[in-house]
């Protein structure tokens, strides 16, 4: 009996010890505006990307490293879809890496559930004065700095020169076409393709730019400043009419091949795969969908920007660096990010891969390396007019592009027309928004 | 000693090895215990609390009384998913079962190469809900696929059958179908169950194979029937990777392949709506039990025991 009692004391000897250095491993937590520990810490770094994105950070991380010797980084990286779902259950689990890889479209639902540090805090350690104030605005609410933006990006049209010269057919002068004038010259080049390439790569499949333009050129919005949904029915149904147009003309694909391209990637990709003569893209995939297709593609400025109330185009961070609200190690991880963003020898591995470097001073040190196509996105960055960047994607909006998609997708195989596509649109959108408070 | 006398040993046996074989037997059990608890009872229960709040993933969840519930009735893409999965496991268990007892039928005729036949038609079933067949899957059925190749053969010109949504959820049913191993080969021991000496007697009494197989193989064979169907709607109803997959996680295109688990994995990772998603899973559960307490009623009607 006394040697039970004595086991099983020892038992829970063991149970409270394990216990306790449990607790005490969660509290050992530094401040975000501390010194910088000495002791050995490991930070957990996670983003999505391809393989270039992959090899560039990892090399970035190890001259980190060599800098700091006692801060071990410990790169966990994704494709985009898989680093949504993987982000939310880590976070639900407590366990969400200590610097993030952010989006646009998840920032606020992320900041506004109290899961992203506000960066000002670590001031001390993060350098921000090379950013301009519009640029470092998008990633701050109510004053609270979220995210800092990492590089910026366009919307733009991409279109195939090699095409365009195969098939007899001047390039569009692009700083003054309309919509209108891109459904034309598409028609041309879909008669010239002959069932195997397209004029129009579709729009509305993958993301939601090109609707908020749309409304944006019209003085109008997707979204206003307290997060509800003001976007006016008439110029959704527009936005649909025309890529039902689209299709039923034959100037873009057949929508089961629309739908096809459009979830297989970059790679499958009308635009990648000579396809499409035009197609809508972020002008920092200029250098990817280049090497993808092989063909020469050039950028050109968005139709209707002179023809409505104000330019559509506007600069969107491409991403941002966040770091979790529960890092252990928050003085840490702001001097990453601080590397990460301000570092000229980082910068040069780094260059324009996730996007033109927000951070201006940068962007003049890496000019002279930048490849022909880096240059051309930069110099479109540079010299298109643009207006103020609408809101940032409000909480509970994250599945904007999601619900577009599908409306998208009712329209094209029509099992709904563009005035009813617009109303659900806005009325699921609105009901998201409403959710999430 | 045979295995029963080690048994009676061990109810009888003295208390001092008897003591120290439950202790044995306490470790051994540890893990797998721990696992049921803080895996699968623990989330189970927890899921019960959290289908009765708003919770999303961070902040503390919220009591909000039976609003999740309520929503159920209301959510009209819910009801859409509803359908789809209805659609998907009243079509393609029959199906897969159907042909799982032809295949079964034709093999229990004692043919050479049983064995590697049997393996042949099984390995769909170890591989069908894996991610692997599914991407395998999206490229079978694509634009430029195997199957569009096959029917250009004959000059018939094909189209994307995942990417279209009329098409788009007869591919994943064929997917179901196409693993009918594992009912198969419960079916062919079922089989082999069934005495020789009936077929005899009717081959005697002058009964054709058609009239042989209604009379003796059938119902003889008809607790494996309702084995098979029972586990088959279940296994159906919880489906997820196929359509996840071949969807790219979107239910799309047009929500033709969102599945009710699908739909309930969105609304918690997706939509950060876990109260919701919780009350999902366990209205989900109802309806499984809804439609397994159907089969064991309707069972007493077309189920015959020999013994």
């Amino acid at each position: 009996m006394p040697r039970g009692v004595r086991r099983r004391g020892a038992a829970w000897a063991v149970l409270l010890s394990l216990t306790a250095s449990l607790l005490a491993a969660c509290g050992s937590g530094s401040d975000a505006g501390g010194d910088l520990t000495a002791e050995p810490v490991t930070l957990r770094f996670t983003w999505w990307g391809a393989d270039d994105r992959h090899k560039r950070t990892q090399q970035v991380i190890e001259m980190f490293q060599k800098k700091h010797p006692n801060i071990t980084i410990k790169g966990e990286f994704k494709e985009w879809n898989g680093y949504w779902d993987s982000l939310a259950t880590t976070m639900a689990a407590n366990d969400a890496p200590d610097i993030m890889q952010m989006d646009e479209l998840y920032i606020a639902s992320y900041a506004e559930r109290g899961a992203l540090l506000d960066l000002n805090e670590s001031k001390k350690h993060l350098d921000t004065s090379n950013f301009d104030q519009k640029a470092l605005a998008t990633g701050a609410i109510d004053g609270k700095q979220y995210g800092l933006p990492v590089g910026l990006g366009m919307y733009s049209i991409m279109v195939n020169t090699d095409l365009l010269a195969k098939y007899g057919i001047p390039l569009p002068d692009d700083t003054k076409w309309s919509w209108d004038d891109l459904k034309k010259i598409g028609e041309q080049a879909s008669k010239a393709g002959g069932g195997q390439v397209f004029g129009v790569q579709s729009p509305g499949i993958n993301d939601t730019a090109g609707l908020s333009i749309r409304a944006r050129q019209q003085g109008k919005a997707m979204f206003d400043a307290g997060g509800k949904v003001v976007l006016p029915p008439e110029i959704a149904t527009q936005y649909w009419t025309y890529i039902q147009d689209l299709a039923k003309s034959g100037i873009a694909a057949p929508p089961s091949v629309t739908v096809e391209k459009a979830s297989a990637g970059l790679n499958q990709s009308a635009t990648a795969t000579n396809t499409a003569v035009f197609g809508l893209w972020w002008n920092t995939q200029l250098t990817a969908l280049t090497a993808a297709s092989g063909a020469k593609l050039k950028l050109l400025r968005l139709p209707g920007e002179t023809q409505g109330k104000a330019p559509g185009a506007y600069y969107k961070p491409s991403m941002f660096w966040s770091v979790s609200s529960r890092s252990k190690h928050p003085a840490e991880a702001a001097a990453f990010v601080s590397f990460l963003a301000n570092d000229e020898e980082a910068a040069k591995v780094l260059l324009t891969e996730r996007g033109v470097p927000a951070n201006q001073k940068i962007r003049d040190a890496i000019a002279s390396q930048l490849k022909e196509t880096d240059k051309a996105a930069k110099e479109y960055l540079d010299t298109v007019p643009v207006s103020d960047p609408p809101r940032i994607t409000p909480n509970g909006a994250s599945t904007v592009d999601a619900i577009l998609k599908r409306h998208t997708e009712d329209v094209l195989f029509g099992r709904t027309s563009p005035e009813q596509a617009a109303t659900s649109f806005i009325k699921e959108l609105q009901s998201e928004v409403d959710a999430a408070k | 000693m045979s295995a029963l006398d080690e048994l009676r040993q061990l109810r009888h046996g003295g208390g001092q090895v008897r003591k120290r074989d439950n202790k044995a037997a306490f470790w051994f059990l540890a893990p797998w215990f721990a696992g049921l608890v803080f895996i699968t009872i623990g989330p189970v229960l927890a899921s019960f609390g959290l289908g009765f709040t708003k919770y999303n993933l961070i902040q503390p969840p919220k009591f909000i009384g039976f609003d999740n519930f309520a929503r159920i009735f209301s959510d009209e893409r819910l009801h859409n998913a509803l359908g789809v999965t209805f659609t998907y496991v009243f079509v393609s268990v029959p199906l897969q079962l159907a042909c799982a007892l032809v295949v079964a039928l034709l093999l229990d005729r004692g043919m050479r190469g049983l064995a590697f036949y049997r393996s042949a038609f099984y390995l769909p079933s170890l591989l069908g809900s894996s991610v692997a067949i599914a991407v395998l899957w999206t490229q079978v059925f694509g634009t430029d696929g195997l199957v569009n190749r096959v029917l250009g053969a004959f000059g018939i010109e094909g189209k994307g059958w995942i990417s279209d949504p009329d098409t788009a959820l007869s591919t994943l049913i064929v997917l179901n179908v196409w693993t009918f191993g594992s009912p198969m080969v419960i079916f062919l021991a079922g089989l082999r169950q069934i005495p020789a000496v009936y077929y005899e007697a009717a081959a005697i009494d002058g009964a054709s194979r058609w009239s042989q197989f209604w009379r003796i193989t059938l119902p003889l064979l008809s607790p494996i029937v309702f084995f098979n169907l029972v586990l088959q709607i279940i296994h159906a109803f919880q489906s997820f990777t196929q359509a996840f997959v071949v969807s790219g996680g979107t239910g799309g295109p047009s929500d033709s392949t969102m599945f009710y688990t699908l739909y309930l994995y969105q609304q918690g990772f997706s939509r950060f709506d876990m109260g919701y998603a919780s009350a999902l899973a366990w209205f989900l559960l109802l309806i499984i039990a809804a439609f397994t307490a159907i089969n064991f009623w309707a069972a007493k009607y077309w189920v015959f025991y020999d013994d």
